[in-house]
């Protein structure tokens, strides 16, 4: 693996003068499945909406490919990375084509229109998210699944060497999960794409992810292969659960003792 | 990876788009054409024609052409236009189909200047587009600068919470002024109703940069306003800053109403329904083609509307506001009916 092109480090995050980070890292390389994993509040998301510029710092630096996130303006960053967002809006009027051509924008000079390699790399982008077979529908007549693939294709039509993309499986169905983790996995493997997923699911993270991030109460507290990060002793300190994770053959599950979790009130982890 | 099969090319969907715009091309000519004919005089054609290009004999039908129609055809043409623009302009910035200029505070505040004008201030009639155009950009500056300042600035909720604070507060402003001069009000009422009316080039001519600053401005929004429709995060992912393009948007749209409501009175209705119309019949809500058909659009239906406003009970004019909604619902609520 090469050196990370994603590199945030110590980021801190206050909204509304309530600190969400403070003090979290994420890198990604070239070729690599990031996965981002926490309790609920732990500020995964925001962690990513910070890696991706979408929010700003208050400590910290993020650079990607070695410069730093704060210079990079506009159609430059959209050239960098794309966020696929956990739910986007779904506008009347706009068929699926049509939204992936919007995400095609930061290659477009402003008042021009889209030349033939635009069209290619908008088609490119629907091959490679599934969606190209039904191009031509409409965005609010979609299932939540193929939604996010349109998200995804969106995203994969800026042509950027990182996709980063917040629980876009947390609305969807067994089947749809699966497809879509299978998406991602391709993206980084046949494609040489670094991946940020934020996800809650940890089977599923265990499963497509080379690295997983766990974020706690702001902070980053391990980072590593899925099987040496998401051990039990983990679980019960992050989660508050007496839970073991079970990867054999390519298949993943947590099991879970679902009533008897340990404390929620217990020792804060560092 | 499956095997690559060509992807559905919706050439129909751009067929449709472009007959729509063919069809209010159409329309905008014939009533262009139908405006400048016909009145409490008839103008042959021929005659309009000659009188444009310079070569009419002199006497009262070139007068009728070059001084009353001509600078009223005109200015119907980018009144139209410009609230059809600040509608589609305002619905794709606050992602809000209900949005019209009144959301930002245009509509009152440039009653309140008309008003002003009209009630306190009789004697200075002249000044009347002025004072539409000078408080309908002040009660959109109020807006914004109450929305695009604290936490969560630029938010859409925030905006339009704004705009209908400061449109009370303007909408108080007048109610004050018409109880304050109730015996000049009757004066006031067909402005509030809204319509062209025969003064030449002099409201034009001191509008014009408005309309022009707001339509260049709007060359620039359509792609921006595209990025928006996915989203604020979408749009931040492909590089744009979702406030940015609110602001300008609304500062465009501004422009556009304001100069409207100098021009032509409360007119709200085309900036509210020339979009969905638009929209319905183009099937798509690409602002590449929703902005320039709601121009050609709500130009086309307010040439429309003040030309039959002139005709039917000539040399009576009816008010061209109320007519106009009176021409559009039907033809809105088939639409909808339809969808």
């Amino acid at each position: 693996m090469s050196a990370p092109f994603l590199e945030a480090r110590d980021v801190r995050v206050t909204i509304g003068g309530t600190p969400i980070l403070h003090g979290a890292d994420l890198s990604a390389s070239a070729g690599e499945l990031v996965a981002v994993v926490g309790p609920n509040g732990a500020g995964k998301s925001t962690l990513a909406r910070a890696a991706a510029g979408l929010q700003s710092i208050a400590g910290g630096t993020v650079t990607w490919n070695g410069e730093d996130v704060k210079r990079l303006r506009g159609r430059a960053l959209a050239r960098t990375r794309a966020f696929v967002p956990q739910r986007a809006r779904v506008p009347d009027g706009v068929t699926v084509l049509e939204a992936v051509r919007i995400g095609r924008s930061p290659h477009v000079r402003p008042l021009q229109r889209l030349v033939a390699a635009d069209h290619e790399a908008v088609d490119r982008a629907m091959e490679r998210a599934g969606v190209a077979a039904f191009a031509g529908r409409q965005l609010a007549t979609l299932s939540g699944g193929e939604l996010q693939r349109v998200q995804i294709a969106v995203g994969l039509a800026q042509e950027t060497p990182v996709l980063i993309a917040d629980e876009p499986t947390s609305a969807l169905d067994l089947g749809a999960t699966a497809g879509l983790a299978r998406l991602l996995r391709d993206l980084v493997e046949h494609h040489g794409m670094a991946v940020v997923l934020v996800v809650h699911d940890l089977a599923l993270a265990a499963a497509v992810a080379d690295t997983v991030v766990v974020v706690s109460e702001g902070r980053t507290v391990a980072t590593g292969p899925p099987a040496d990060v998401l051990t039990s002793e983990r679980l019960a300190e992050v989660w508050h659960v007496d839970a073991a994770l079970d990867a054999t053959g390519g298949r993943t599950a947590l099991h879970v003792d679902w009533l008897c979790g340990t404390s929620p009130g217990g020792s804060p982890p560092h | 990876m499956a095997v690559a099969s060509p992807p559905v090319r919706p050439a129909r969907r751009f067929a449709r788009q472009g007959a729509v715009l063919a069809c209010a091309t159409f329309a905008l000519v014939a009533s262009v054409a139908a405006s400048m004919s016909l009145g409490a005089v008839d103008v042959p054609l021929g005659t309009v024609i000659d009188a444009l290009r310079g070569t009419a004999e002199e006497g009262p039908l070139k007068e009728i052409v070059t001084q009353l129609r001509l600078p009223r055809t005109v200015s119907a043409i980018f009144v139209g236009a410009g609230l059809g623009v600040a509608g589609a302009l305002l619905q794709g910035a606050l992602a809000n189909p209900l949005a019209s200029p009144d959301v930002i505070g245009v509509t009152g505040g440039s009653a309140f200047g008309a008003m002003l004008v009209l009630l306190a201030f009789p004697g200075s009639i002249a000044l009347l587009p002025v004072g539409a155009l000078a408080f309908g950009l002040l009660a959109s500056a109020i807006v914004f600068g109450i929305a695009w300042t604290g936490v969560n600035r630029g938010g859409i909720q925030r905006l339009i919470l704004a705009g209908i604070a400061i449109s009370a507060l303007f909408g108080a402003g007048t109610m004050t002024l018409m109880t304050a001069y109730p015996d000049r009000v009757q004066s006031a009422v067909f402005w509030m109703a809204g319509g062209i009316t025969t003064t030449g080039w002099e409201d034009m001519r001191a509008v014009w940069p408005y309309f022009a600053a707001g339509f260049a401005i709007t060359l620039a929004m359509p792609r921006a306003l595209d990025r928006l429709s996915l989203g604020d995060d979408v749009a931040a992912s492909l590089g744009s800053r979702p406030a940015v393009i609110r602001l300008v948007a609304g500062l465009a749209a501004a422009l556009l109403a304001a100069s409207a409501a100098a021009i032509a009175g409360l007119l709200t209705f085309i900036g509210l329904v020339i979009p969905h119309l638009v929209r319905m019949a183009g099937g798509t809500s690409r602002h590449g083609f929703v902005i320039p058909a709601s121009a050609v659009a709500g130009a086309a239906l307010l040439v429309t509307g003040d030309t039959l406003a002139r005709v039917i009970l000539a040399p009576r004019e009816l008010p061209v506001g109320p007519f106009m909604v009176v021409l559009g619902v039907p033809l809105f609520l088939w639409l909808l009916r339809r969808q």
